[in-house]
């Protein structure tokens, strides 16, 4: 696969959420805003890049039998390292993503990328892959972000452009309605992929 | 045996590297994280005692901050108090200031992890206004009056929709403290 085809399956062809169906708890929980969702999605590909790249720098000398516990100590150590540091040097940026910052340990998407691609692939494309797998996950994240504020908060970006008189559907904002809209989005790709495969 | 000797070997070395890597960065980074919450906490008491001279603002032995109008100290123009309320998935820190009447003057919310989109509401301002919008209900408000509507007649705080319990969390906790400071210190003539 070309370099280029490898970032861009990310978006479409494997998107993280909508076709690998990884990473679902914090994308269900940090939805509910375009805000939450780019501050999310960013955070987690920061991790995502750096943790591929690492997997990918020791592949070689790690025994099969024990990669996964490794593989979770390298990502685990990532994110702690990036709070730490975000929280001393970027106080701003550390307050606003606040909680999404750990969340990220639990996004089945970094281990899931360390082991079926950064675990046997070479350094470029384990860099390339996390990018592309980041991104895409953020732009399912911003997807989703942009449907539940609408509906749910009558907002955009935290500008309520639905007007005084719009009465938000507060369903939206809340976890049944964030796997309503998740389902309904994903039956949505689902259908452009037969409709495509047909051409 | 030597299989599994070599690999807890391998395991062992990967968590010694992990751990030397976070207690280095432990070390550097922790003097910083500790100023900025210091910082905060200064910016925080300014905010809650608007009134009073930064410089100014002193920690009782009591527990509660005194705001004096100048460095000299000889007039007390307000106090100011950390409330801790149980929310939903936090312990929410208000920081709230009264004047010498016990009116409510000012109000933080310190630090809190709630439900982003629902709980962070209480941290939430509205498109073009410079403070979140459920504290500034807080503001000239006497103790009696720091209860949700829902909750009591004299109560004039609307809760946020679908968080109650930071609403909750927020409002009895900061009702408790102003009470607590303004009978234990006798503020205000008629503060019913």
């Amino acid at each position: 696969m070309s370099p280029f085809k490898e970032f861009i399956k990310g978006f479409y062809e494997q998107n993280p959420v909508f076709r690998l169906a990884l990473g679902l708890c914090p994308t269900l929980a940090v939805s509910n805003s375009i805000e939450n969702a780019i501050g999310m999605g960013l955070a987690a590909t920061f991790v995502l890049v750096c943790s591929n790249v690492i997997v990918s720098l020791i592949r070689k000398g790690v025994p099969a039998k024990i990669r996964i516990p490794i593989y979770i100590v390298v990502i685990a150590t990532f994110v702690t390292v990036v709070d730490l540091s975000m929280a001393a040097f970027r106080p701003t940026l550390h307050k606003s993503l606040g909680i999404f910052v750990p969340l990220i340990v639990v996004n089945c998407i970094i281990l899931g990328r360390a082991e079926a691609f950064a675990g046997k692939n070479n350094l470029f494309r384990s860099f390339i892959d996390g990018l592309g797998m980041g991104l895409g996950f953020t732009f399912a994240l911003i997807i989703l972000g942009f449907v539940r504020e609408l509906l749910g908060d009558g907002k955009l970006m935290g500008y309520p452009i639905m007007g005084p008189k719009f009465e938000p559907v507060l369903i939206f904002i809340l976890p049944p309605g964030a796997f309503l809209t998740l389902g309904l989005l994903l039956g949505l790709f689902n259908w452009l992929d037969t409709k495509l495969k047909k051409e | 045996m030597k299989d599994i000797l070599k690999l807890g070997g391998i395991l062992l070395l990967v968590t010694v590297v992990a751990s030397a890597v976070l207690a280095f960065v432990n070390k550097e980074t922790k003097p910083r994280i500790l100023e900025q919450a210091r910082l905060e906490k200064e910016q925080a008491l300014t905010e809650a005692l608007p009134m009073a001279d930064k410089n100014a603002i002193v920690l009782h032995p009591d527990g509660y901050y005194v705001g004096y109008e100048d460095t000299t100290q000889q007039e007390v123009v307000g106090y100011a108090l950390s409330a801790f309320g149980k929310g939903y998935s936090s312990e929410i820190e208000t920081l709230v200031g009264i004047d010498t009447s016990g009116v409510v003057c000012g109000i933080k919310i310190l630090s809190q992890t709630e439900t982003p989109g629902l709980g962070t509401k209480i941290v939430e301002k509205r498109y073009g206004e410079t403070s979140p919008w459920f504290q500034q209900q807080f503001i000239n408000k006497s103790y009696n009056q720091l209860y949700l509507k829902k909750d009591k007649p004299t109560g004039t705080i609307d809760a946020i929709t679908g968080a109650t319990i930071s609403s909750v969390a927020v409002t009895s906790s900061v009702q408790q403290a102003v009470e607590s400071v303004v009978t234990q210190l006798k503020l205000g003539k008629d503060n019913h």
